[in-house]
């Protein structure tokens, strides 16, 4: 049993000592608690019946302009475990071009718990298990090869200290559903339709979202029908031509790049060797026209029910809610405290104001580094889904990806979808199977020409977004509505 | 050797669970990690992890749970709450249409081949020494990044289904330093692996380094028009799409489901060129052997094709139960993949010296499969690429985009290398899993499709 007071103690003294040895800042994060269950239907069989538990503390240290870093999950070796954060520290310090600077900070305390109706770790395995056949019974017919239905559920109990005095507890809910149906088209190749719980905004985070119809639940009839209408359709020719995307396709070409290449990290190269850099510079602030006019994009967005939404970042920075493009034109960046500094300290000017609250770790047993909160298209003034559609001369509408390519610095991208709709002459069509497309970055945002209305908005949500080296699993939130980009390559080339 | 603490709660647990009738499988891993990372110059992070994780399995008729724990294994209440969560969870799961095969370790297995002592203690400073010799040695004009992941693995499996014990413990490195140029972005890179800390050779980076900075100081960077191209695939470009191509046609599951693009053939079948042959060996050196999986069956030399014909297909557990066949020792993350040599010579340049325009893209970034069935690929050149006439590397393409099937691609190599070179596969998403493949340390392909280029590195 963990005595949490006990544990605070060592960290406070801890924290001390390690501070009047030298170094210029400390902080801990210890994970009190970090469960998650994962249950996946396959073809009606319980395949995946599994919880974790994980419980440890993780170290940073600051010394001499370098960071050091330790793990355990052994509290009662937590002096050791800091000594061994402060001794990677010094030995990094060895080798310091570009010393780590946090810049000053008031110290934050204060706490955030996800707003759940039903916390999912207190509805029966039971119940769940119901639940999740119920779907699967939902998805059978004749012509479906494979049915999958997956929840994913996880808990955080979470408290923050560092050598500035913040003190902060987090307690983290995220719900994340899938369903997927398969079957074999005409020519032998294996098709797909799936639908990923997605969110309004607003409401509560938990287990109510899971069996929300219109959330999730509701969508096991839409993707049997299409699925059927998908195994009869031809394959997308190659070919210039608008394309719409859905939110379920969209959320990937915002979260690939606009999220990812405006990581402050990535921009100032600390990525470059694994992940990849981006085609953005500091200099790029404020001039860098990113897309057309209709193009406003946020971080955060006030998103109350999203994985990208947990009210302190692993700095202890409060969560922010400010544009990263405004209108088209570039104007701010994923942030944290030491990635401001040193852009700034780059630049010779103040590029960055103050940190975006982007600092986050996967793991008690991993380092903090800038990551997505929210990142979210603004809605538009360009009506519906059928508006945009209306006003489409020669298009596809797109939903939902089958995989994703993007260049090392984000400047180009190639997705491939589940489905795609033909547009002629302002009316969908036909169903086209084997949907690709591809483009380069600002050449693409720049034909951005319809964003559709908040009616078209809703947040989707990523659970595995992958990132630096110890590698880290991450759980991000995108808001967006129905998108249209014109004179874009699709399909493939014969 | 496992920490005998830890051992004895283990077995006693595991033994008071075969005495209730529970039919149980324990898998405990332990990792001891470190990575340095490097970005502008800096050590960026420096970081060490010691993580113990058990994960329970457990089966009860057709029903099954699990429950895994991230923690301490010191105390026996602990591993029984874990085991009695694992139960609780099989009671409640609603039976399944197939009988699930049941764990058992088939062999003692007690193996410490690939263990360095001195690689898990390696001390931080050595990698920072390293780095700031390897950097001091190429120049100050550029911008330096990296990492360095080190450390050591223990697996150990036991089951109810018998006494005996499977337990691994090995070491694994994999260094890397990226070279970039602050004006043009053009990337260089080097990587090393090994499991010892003798394999890590810092003259045969920079020699490698130097070599290239000839090439790419010396000319501007091109752009390369979609079409087709003869093309010298490097060996950690290769090792990617022998993955992924392996990962979407050899599995059991994608192929008894109809998913992959080996979907309709069978042992015996042409699927790939004749010059192209692939097994799984657990005890190739140039790969992490491990000698079990994790439900504690041996794993031994497991011919996937063999002059383009498939031979194998691998099942895991729950497959084989599914569908009637036989598990092949691939409950794990770590295979250890070997494609066979050619003929060719060592040196790419002159396997190509009279094929006149070439590229050479020694890796590819961000591999993705828009077409499981078609095993349809799509990844974009990175660092180290250049073009090449007549033999002579003449200029640094720019960031270009392969889109190809693995069926036309390992159908239609030309030129294969004669030399192997181990490529480090691993990441460290989750728990420290090291995969090495061993490939040809080159493939010229004929018409391959190139489909995009940027107008930058």
């Amino acid at each position: 049993m963990i005595d949490f007071d006990e544990v605070r103690k060592l960290v406070d003294e801890n924290i001390s000592r390690v501070i009047s040895l030298g170094a210029t800042y400390v902080d801990a994060r210890f994970f009190l608690e970090d469960r998650s269950e994962t249950l996946v239907m396959y073809d009606g069989n319980l395949e995946v019946n599994d919880t974790t538990l994980e419980s440890g503390i993780g170290i940073r240290v600051l010394w001499d302009g370098a960071w050091g870093f330790a793990a355990t999950s052994d509290l009662s070796g937590m002096g050791k475990c800091f000594d061994r954060a402060a001794g990677n520290a010094r030995t990094a310090a060895g080798l310091v071009q570009t010393p780590v600077s946090l810049g000053r900070a008031e110290p934050v305390k204060g706490g955030y718990s996800t707003p759940v109706e039903i916390d999912p770790f207190t509805v029966s395995l039971r119940d769940k298990l119901e639940f999740l056949s119920g779907l699967d019974n939902d998805l059978k017919d004749d012509f479906i090869l494979r049915r999958v239905v997956v929840a994913n559920l996880m808990k955080r109990r979470i408290h923050f200290w560092n050598s500035e005095g913040s003190d902060v507890e987090k307690n983290l809910v995220h719900v994340f559903g899938r369903m997927m149906v398969m079957a074999v088209d005409s020519d032998g190749e294996a098709q797909r339709r799936s639908m990923g719980l997605y969110s309004t905004g607003n409401g509560g985070a938990g287990w109510e979202m899971m069996t929300n119809p219109e959330l999730f639940s509701g969508h096991a009839s839409r993707i049997k029908s299409e699925l059927a209408q998908l195994i009869k359709a031809p394959r997308m020719e190659y070919g210039r031509r608008s394309v719409i995307l859905l939110p379920g396709q969209g959320h990937l070409q915002v979260h690939e790049t606009i999220g990812h290449p405006l990581e402050l990290d990535r921009i100032l190269g600390y990525e470059l060797s694994y992940a990849g850099g981006s085609f953005v510079e500091l200099d790029s602030f404020g001039k860098l026209q990113y897309g057309s006019e209709k193009l406003s994009v946020s971080a955060y967005g006030g998103i109350i029910n999203s994985p990208g939404t947990f009210g302190f970042d692993d700095d202890g920075t409060p969560e922010r809610d400010y544009l990263l493009i405004d209108k088209g034109l570039l104007v701010n960046a994923l942030t944290s405290r030491a990635m401001i500094n040193e852009a700034n300290k780059r630049a010779g000017r103040e590029v960055f104001k103050r940190s975006g609250g982007a600092a986050r770790a996967s793991a008690f047993y991993r380092a903090p580094i800038d990551r997505m909160t929210n990142v979210n298209i603004v809605p538009g003034t360009d009506g519906t889904l059928e508006d945009i559609i209306a006003s489409t001369e020669d298009g596809v509408i797109l939903d939902n990806p089958v995989s994703w390519s993007i260049g090392s610095n984000r400047e180009h991208f190639h997705f491939g979808c589940e489905i795609a709709w033909e547009v002629r002459n302002g009316e969908r069509t036909r169903v086209l199977r084997n949907p690709t497309y591809q483009g380069h970055t600002l050449e693409f945002y720049r034909s951005l020409s319809a964003v559709g209305d908040s009616s078209t908005w809703r947040v989707e949500q990523v659970d595995n977004c992958g990132k630096g080296e110890p590698n880290q699993i991450m759980q991000i939130g995108h808001g967006v509505p129905v998108v249209r980009f014109d004179d874009v390559i699709t399909g493939e080339r014969e | 050797m496992l920490n005998t603490g830890i051992r004895e709660i283990l077995l006693k647990v595991r033994d008071e669970a075969r005495g209730s009738g529970i039919d149980a499988r324990f898998l405990l891993h332990h990792e001891n990690s470190h990575l340095m990372r490097i970005g502008n110059n800096s050590v960026s992070l420096n970081t060490s992890e010691e993580l113990y994780r058990l994960d329970v399995v457990v089966r009860e008729g057709t029903r099954q749970g699990s429950q895994t724990y991230l923690g301490m294994i010191d105390d026996i209440q602990v591993v029984r709450d874990v085991l009695k969560s694992a139960v609780d969870k099989a009671r409640l799961a609603p039976p399944r249409d197939y009988e699930p095969l049941t764990d058992r370790v088939e062999e003692n297995v007690d193996e410490e081949d690939q263990y360095d002592e001195a690689l898990e203690n390696l001390d931080p400073s050595f990698k920072e020494g390293a780095y700031g010799d390897i950097f001091a040695r190429l120049g100050g004009k550029y911008n330096y990044s990296g990492s360095w992941s080190s450390g050591s693995t223990e697996l150990y499996v036991i089951t109810t289904a018998g006494d005996k014990e499977a337990y691994h413990k090995g070491t694994d490195q994999l260094f890397s330093v990226v070279l970039k140029h602050p004006g043009t972005g053009w990337e260089l890179s080097g990587r090393q692996t090994g499991w010892r800390v003798s394999d890590f050779d810092a003259d045969k980076t920079v020699t490698e380094l130097e070599r290239l900075l000839k090439v790419f100081e010396g000319a501007d960077g091109r752009m390369v028009e979609p079409g087709t191209y003869t093309v010298i695939f490097g060996a950690a470009a290769v090792a990617e799409i022998v993955e992924m191509a392996v990962w979407t046609g050899l599995l059991g599951r994608g192929w008894e489901e109809k998913r992959g693009w080996t979907a309709g053939k069978n042992p015996g079948d042409r699927i790939l060129g004749e010059n192209v042959s692939l097994v799984d060996d657990p005890v190739n050196p140039d790969t992490f052997m491990f000698g079990f999986d994790y439900c504690g069956r041996r794993r031994r030399i497991f011919p996937l094709v063999g002059d383009g014909e498939l031979i194998n297909l691998m099942y895991d557990s729950a497959t084989a139960a599914k569908y009637g066949k036989k598990p092949t020792g691939h409950d794990i993350n770590s295979l250890s993949l070997v494609m066979d040599t050619g003929f060719g010579g060592e040196d790419p340049l002159k396997a190509v010296g009279t094929m006149g325009r070439v590229l050479f893209i020694p890796d590819l970034h961000y591999v993705n499969i828009p077409s499981e069935s078609a095993g349809i690929f799509t990844g974009s050149s990175r660092f180290n690429a250049v073009l090449v006439e007549d033999g002579e590397m003449v200029s640094p393409i720019f960031s270009t985009r392969v889109t190809d099937s693995f069926v036309h691609i390992l159908g239609g190599i030309v030129e294969l290398s004669s030399k192997s070179e181990s490529v480090n596969m691993s990441n460290t998403y989750g728990r420290r899993s090291p995969v090495a493949m061993s490939v040809p340390s080159y493939a010229v392909c004929a018409e391959v499709k190139i489909t995009d280029s940027a107008d930058s590195f």
